[in-house]
């Protein structure tokens, strides 16, 4: 993949928008759910949502500190984007009777505390750093995810309704790479090391606070319901083998970080990562909820309904 | 994809065929193009300068203009009225600070008969084309109901925000439900109960939508870009004060000279990035935050521009309507538009009894609204390519005796449009006067004074506020503000006080 025109990829996302009423909710397939997949889909398809919204919010915090105009545009584009394929889940998990009347589903506590994280925090964090964090999550998370969802649920909506996603993720990879390999064009040496000087952001270590465990929860989940760990981690090395194809995409600090993250993530042996993160895990579960502030307002925002 | 239908000209536009026969009417001293507060204030000052052999051009069946067009619900001007009205015909029963669009087309029209204008007027009359012949030294008008008008001198006084615009956005015209224009509305439509969208986030749209949230059942409010919105300090008349204007005018115009003054200091602000521009962003956000609690309504309302770079907006009542139980706000671009309503984005329909454009005006930076030819069949609008040029805002070389108001860099940003008028207003008298009086058949602005002039102008534009970076109405499509201003309204006075005979080429008749 060489740098993209983004230019000519604004014009493309802008003729590509679809919208939920392009799909036939009530169409036959429904009930290929197995009774034994319910109740584990409902969980996966509740994070899945959630991961969803969560990068939308990562977006909208890009936009805001966009380096130009264009790339604020496609920001813009992204933050609807994910939200739109959370509010397609969501309409799915309908579908599915697995909503609770109108209520939305609960977020699992590391979901909560990234989304408090990217409430507080996100507007105020370089977006080189987000900028190479959200690719990571969106080839792992919404990569291995929507893929390992394919293989396992027969639902022609649902298929239908992934390859409109799947073709927005695309371009949403496309431009990820693109910026990584734009930040570390021609990045002198005081620039990157003030890049990866970031790391001491206390903003930035809260969110790798949340980050952390949020991956190794989200490992756990997956494996619970039958996803070979190797596939998430296969997904995941992906990132290193497009970030790191061209001289940019390496010399950007970002992508170096979250590489060599990436692989102690991968490396189940390198117990100095996962002890003390999967402890992590262990005591998030222990938050009580009731500590936690009120659910930011943008939250809200979702719904399954495709009309207003 | 471009589906928007062409600007439309308000619902009273005359719409006659153009006859067959082409009726020319004798030549008058001054042709003015416009019933609006510049071709009215034009021809009062020029009736009192002793020239009364006039005629006016207006396209529509009344005087007005802005003011008879725009009459939405909760229409008013954003400068205060005192100072938004003529010097030389103050009115001391503004009923409120800020006057309501009726209200200020009720001062117009008394201002037509107090001066009588009416005998100038030639109503439903629509310029189509307005040509210099050089060899009697005549502008002709020609209009669609295939007449000619004739003028000595001409006056352009069309105004700058006349002809509505609607956005582009595609599969605008699949819409089925009811659509309203801020600036052509809909007063027999029935809001009540109704779901309605509001598309823009400008000068109109946030004085229609605290009274449309009052009627409709839902009202859905799309936003692109926010803008600043600082406080308006609007209020009652008291009694005592119109009292005291009608018995001691000398205070009205201290008042006015205090607005006035007031106004000028906010060029400091809005021109310029200075320290007095940080302290209006203060005042900006302070607003929105007293008034927007929830964080993330908040960041969706906070601009992402210099204060200035674009128009402020005043308001004490749009944030808080945007908080009603019936309103929403939506942020997420527009993707198309379909039969039912609004396709967003994030995937959603929003779908609408009535959509109402409170999308602006076609403001040509360029072009102009109809042909205007020039000596050796120049074109204006050819002349303009890149960007509007004019001398001092008021005459172009190549179009001799032509005079513009709300010509190129003559915005204002931060004062009332009327203190800038009145200044080229005088300036045209003095024009109209040096061409009687030498009996000219041209009065012709030379084209070296002209680049001069420009040169300076867009040195001065390039440090101000609103060539910082946003992009707004005031800037053509490559970055050129050839719209406002730079600078205060006393240094526009200044400049427009004198006719400098040195800069014309003058062709006695
Ligand atoms: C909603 C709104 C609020 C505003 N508030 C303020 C404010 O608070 N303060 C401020 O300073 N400014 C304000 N303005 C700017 C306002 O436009 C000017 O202040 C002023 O009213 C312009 O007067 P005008 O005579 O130049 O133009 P207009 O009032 O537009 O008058 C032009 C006239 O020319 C006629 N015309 C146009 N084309 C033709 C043609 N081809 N042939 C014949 N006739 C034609 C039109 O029908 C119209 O009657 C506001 C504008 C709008 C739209
Ligand atoms: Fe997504
Ligand atoms: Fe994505």
């Amino acid at each position: 993949m060489a740098m993209i025109d983004l230019d000519k990829m604004l014009v493309k996302v802008k003729s590509t928008q679809w919208a939920l009423s392009d799909i036939d909710w009530d169409a036959p397939g429904a009930d290929l759910i197995t009774e034994e997949q319910w109740p584990k889909l409902k969980e996966f398809m509740t994070d899945l949502m959630w991961i969803e919204h969560v990068g939308a919010r990562a977006f909208a915090a890009m936009a805001k500190k966009a380096p130009t105009d264009t790339l604020r545009e496609i920001y813009t584009y992204f933050h609807a984007e994910e939200q739109r394929h959370a509010n397609v889940e969501m309409a799915l998990m309908k579908r599915w009777g697995m909503l609770d009347g109108d209520e939305l589903p609960e977020p699992n506590i590391n979901l909560r505390l990234i989304i408090e994280w990217l409430d507080r925090h996100s507007d105020e964090v370089p977006v080189y750093v987000l900028g190479t964090v959200v690719p990571m999550l969106e080839i792992a998370l919404d990569g291995a995810l929507c893929k390992f969802l394919l293989d396992t649920v027969d639902d022609p909506v649902c298929h239908q309704a992934f390859e409109k996603i799947n073709d927005d993720e695309s371009r949403h990879l496309g431009v990820g790479f693109s910026v990584m390999e734009m930040q570390g064009h021609g990045a002198t040496y005081i620039k990157t090391v003030e890049m990866a000087a970031q790391i001491a952001n206390p903003r930035v270590i809260l969110g790798i606070a949340s980050y952390f465990p949020l991956l190794n929860k989200m490992r756990d989940n997956v494996v619970a319901m039958g996803l070979s760990e190797e596939k998430l981690y296969a997904c995941m090395e992906k990132f290193e083998k497009i970030g790191g194809r061209t001289k940019e995409g390496r010399s950007n600090p970002w992508f170096q970080i979250i590489k060599f993250h990436s692989r102690w993530m991968v490396d189940r042996s390198n117990k100095f990562y996962h002890v003390p993160v999967d402890a992590l895990v262990k005591a998030t579960s222990y938050i009580p909820r009731k500590l936690l502030p009120a659910v930011p307002s943008w939250v809200r925002e979702l719904t399954y309904e495709p009309t207003a | 994809m471009t589906n928007a239908p062409p600007s439309r000209k308000p619902k009273t536009a005359a719409k006659k065929t153009p006859a067959k026969s082409v009726k020319k009417h004798k030549p008058a001293t001054v042709l003015i193009v416009g019933a609006g507060f510049a071709g009215l204030g034009t021809a009062i000052r020029l009736q009192q300068a002793g020239i009364k052999d006039m005629v006016i051009l207006e396209r529509a069946g009344e005087v007005g203009g802005t003011w008879r067009d725009n009459n939405y619900p909760g229409a008013a001007c954003d400068i205060p009225s005192n100072l938004y009205s003529y010097s030389f015909d103050q009115n001391p029963d503004w009923s409120r600070s800020f006057s309501g669009s009726g209200e200020i087309l009720g001062y117009i029209k008394a201002m037509v008969k107090r001066f009588g204008l009416e005998k100038y007027i030639r109503f439903n009359q629509n310029v189509s084309d307005l040509a210099f012949d050089e060899e009697p030294g005549l502008w002709h008008a020609t209009t669609d109901s295939g007449e000619i008008f004739s003028g000595r001198a001409a006056v352009m006084a069309q105004g700058p925000l006349s002809n509505a615009s609607f956005p582009d956005i595609s599969g605008i015209e699949k819409y089925q439900g009811h659509k309203v224009h801020s600036a052509a509305w809909d007063h027999d439509y029935d809001f009540r109960g109704k779901k309605v969208g509001v598309i823009g986030t400008g000068a109109s749209a946030i004085q229609i939508i605290p009274e449309l949230v009052k009627d409709a059942s839902k009202l859905t409010v799309f936003q692109r870009t926010p803008a600043w919105v600082v406080p308006r300090p609007d209020f009652d008349t008291p009694d005592w004060q119109k009292t005291l204007f009608r018995k001691v005018p000398a205070s009205q115009s201290a008042l006015r000279k205090g607005l006035y003054l007031a106004h000028e200091s906010m060029a400091l602000a809005v021109i310029w990035n200075s320290p007095m521009t940080r302290l209006a962003e203060r005042l900006g956000r302070w607003h929105l935050k007293r008034q927007v609690k929830d964080r993330w309504l908040r960041r969706q309302l906070t601009p992402d521009y210099r204060i200035g770079c674009k128009r402020i907006l005043v308001s004490n009542d749009y944030y808080p309507a945007l908080q009603q139980s019936n309103c929403k706000l939506i942020t997420w671009p527009i993707s198309r538009m379909s039969e039912n309503g609004i396709l967003t984005a994030e995937g959603i329909e929003h779908q609408f009894d009535c959509i109402v454009f409170a999308t602006g005006f076609d403001v040509g930076h360029s072009g102009t609204p109809f042909p205007v030819r020039g000596t050796g069949g120049r074109k204006l609008d050819e002349d303009w390519k890149r960007g509007a040029q004019a001398y001092k805002s008021i005459n172009v070389a190549g179009y001799p005796n032509l005079f513009l108001t709300f010509g190129p860099n003559s915005g204002p940003g931060h004062n009332s449009a009327l203190v800038y008028m009145e200044s080229q207003i005088d300036y045209i008298v003095k024009g109209v006067k040096t061409i009687l009086d030498k009996n000219l058949k041209a009065l012709s602005v030379r084209g070296g004074a002209q680049d001069e002039y420009n040169s300076r102008i867009q040195k001065r534009l390039a440090k101000t506020n609103w060539n910082s970076g946003c992009k707004s109405w005031y800037l053509t499509e490559d970055g050129v503000n050839a719209t406002m201003y730079p600078g205060f309204a006393t240094q526009y006075a200044r400049q427009m006080a004198s006719l400098e005979l040195k800069d014309y080429e003058l062709i006695p008749a």
